[in-house]
């Protein structure tokens, strides 16, 4: 439904994004990941239209943005940044102005206003001057005008921010629920919304793509690389290498010493509990003292983190 | 162009200018200023004309229409509303000329209060019409050039007081370049004279309808509309 290749924004010497190339297949929700200044939103803006790109193509819903934005525009819903609202009308006038402009049949238009506002919760709000709404709501009704058009493609900048968190799991529900026949990009900040809301996810950083793969798989190569954080009293280096000969260990990385001669290690495994008992008797023969041996767990944040901090790849 | 499309901007556009209290107070100002006028007008020559107060309007509204244009391109940038219009099926055309033709019925609104003047000065004397149409032709011409200079003001800046500044600078040198024209004479004072929008709305107030003026000024709305949508374009790069 969204084809992206080798698509490039510069700004003088900056590329906002560099090469960028994915493809979103209909009724997947994309979760665009990346901390500030990753390159989401001008990936966004370039797939709605309103940035043309230095080079590189995009299609959605078979169209090339640059050659026929007009037929993009008729399939896209976009929630930009910052929710594009007028303060000075109330609810209702304004999704009515939203439903004009994107070609919603008159006959249609009060019904799927009325539509809207109730799978929004808007209704209390209809009649209310957009300007005077919280933040929250704001947002809805930014939302709602991304559906107005019940369009086959939904591009959502950051679509829970300034959302309290039963909004959010609100919000993240109803986003769920738009799947389906739709097609759905969402940028965010927050790794439970790709978890709990994405199928795929894509991790930018510094305008480049660092990560793609389905929400699922990521998460298992973050179960399966288990890492344990030992605690041990004797020679650090001795324990090192001893720890290292290890069937099953991969990495064994020294953070340290503690005081009275205790020294932590990191050590990465295959996981399994038999190169933990491994690892106790090694201590063990060796006549050390274990003060601990944990499990760390690696989340998405780690990966995260991990993935956009310059050093580490995954 | 979509008619229902367009007319959806120039409604919300219009409507804009209720919201706030500026467009009132423009309004308010303007009936008061323009009433003033007229009865001074009236009142020292005794004839039944209208070019004076035209006039008059025409160069309030040099100073006044930076005023009513400065928020049309501008604040949708700032408000971030420019995303939602550039990212729906409209063209820029029709952006451009929906917001253009909503402030110009604001502009319609404002001059409701000549309606009046015109049945003052109808039962006061016996006047020609064709130089009263004359009148109201240069009028409306000279004031929508000023709002499409204006709306092309308000494409270059997200700051409405910058744009008010950039139109008002045109306008005024626009308007006085006709006097450096007279000094300057030659080609080159012709030139200038010819640019100058002065001596194009003379004629319309002394109540002739000279075809060359009027397209003067038609010209003069089609460039300010055509620049717009060429900037609105140029962002998208
Ligand atoms: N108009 C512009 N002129 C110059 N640089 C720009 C412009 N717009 C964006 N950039 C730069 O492009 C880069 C990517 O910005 P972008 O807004 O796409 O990031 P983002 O991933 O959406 O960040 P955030 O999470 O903060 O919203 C940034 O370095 C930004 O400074
Ligand atoms: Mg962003």
């Amino acid at each position: 439904m969204i084809e992206v290749k080798d698509l490039t924004k510069t700004y003088g010497n900056l590329a906002a994004i560099d090469k960028i190339s994915f493809s979103v297949p209909k009724g997947t929700i994309l979760g665009l990941l990346g901390p500030n200044g990753a390159g989401k939103t001008t990936t966004m803006r370039i797939l709605t239209t309103s940035l043309a790109p230095t080079s590189g193509k995009a299609t959605v819903a078979g169209f090339d943005v640059v050659t026929a934005p007009q037929e993009v525009r008729k399939h896209i819903g976009y929630l930009p940044e910052v929710p594009p609202i007028y303060n000075e009308m109330s609810v209702i006038s304004y999704l009515r102005f939203v439903a004009d402009i994107k070609e919603v049949p008159e006959s249609k238009k009060a019904n799927r206003v009325g539509e809207v506002l109730e799978m929004l919760d808007l209704g209390k709000m209809s009649l209310r001057l957009i300007g005077h709404l919280s933040l929250g709501f704001r947002q809805r009704v930014g939302l709602a005008q991304a559906l107005i058009h019940d369009p086959d493609v939904l591009i959502l900048d950051e679509p829970t921010r300034g959302l309290d968190p039963k909004q959010i799991l609100e919000i993240r529900k109803l986003i769920k629920s738009l799947s389906g026949q739709r097609t759905i990009i969402l940028s965010t900040h927050i790794l439970p919304e790709v978890s709990s809301t994405c199928d795929d996810v894509i991790i930018v950083d510094q305008g480049k793509i660092v990560a793609a793969d389905s929400v699922e798989n990521l998460s298992q190569r973050l179960a399966g690389g288990k890492i344990l954080d030992l605690e041990i009293k004797g020679s650090a280096d001795e324990i090192g290498k001893a720890l290292e000969k290890i069937d099953g260990v991969a990495a064994v990385k020294p953070l340290g010493r503690e005081s009275r001669g205790v020294s932590r290690f990191e050590v990465s495994t295959d996981g399994s509990l038999e190169t933990r008992e491994e690892l106790f008797n090694c201590v063990v023969k060796n006549k050390w003292v274990l003060y601990q041996l944990s499990p760390v767990g690696v989340s998405l944040e780690d990966v995260f983190l991990k993935l956009t901090t310059k050093d580490t790849a995954l | 162009m979509n008619a229902r499309k367009l007319f959806a901007i120039v409604r919300r556009e219009f409507s804009a200018y209720f919201a706030s209290p500026l467009g009132y107070i423009l309004l308010f100002a303007y009936y008061l200023i323009g009433g003033y006028f007229f009865w001074l007008i009236v009142s020292r020559t005794r004839a039944a004309t209208m070019s004076y107060i035209f006039q008059n309007l025409t160069f309030i509204f040099l100073f006044t229409s930076p005023l009513i244009t400065m928020r049309l391109w501008s604040e949708e940038e700032k408000n971030g509303t420019a995303e939602l219009l550039k990212t729906s099926p409209l063209t820029l055309w029709e952006i451009v000329v929906g917001k253009y033709l909503g402030a110009c019925s604001f502009f319609l609104v404002m001059s409701a209060g000549t309606l009046v003047y015109l049945v003052f000065i109808l039962s006061l004397g016996n006047p020609d019409l064709l130089p009263l149409l004359s009148n109201y032709l240069g009028y409306f011409l000279a004031v929508m050039a000023f709002f499409a200079i204006g709306l092309f003001a308000s494409t270059i800046s997200e700051n409405q007081i910058v744009a008010a500044i950039i139109s008002f600078g045109v306008l005024l040198i626009l308007w006085v370049i006709g006097v450096a024209g007279e000094s300057a004479g030659g080609n080159l004072g012709d030139f200038l004279k010819y640019v100058s929008i002065l001596s194009h709305t003379d004629d319309f107030y002394k109540g002739v309808i000279d075809l060359s003026h009027v397209f003067y000024l038609l010209s003069l709305i089609f460039m300010g509309l055509f620049f717009s949508v060429k900037v609105l374009e140029s962002k998208r790069s």
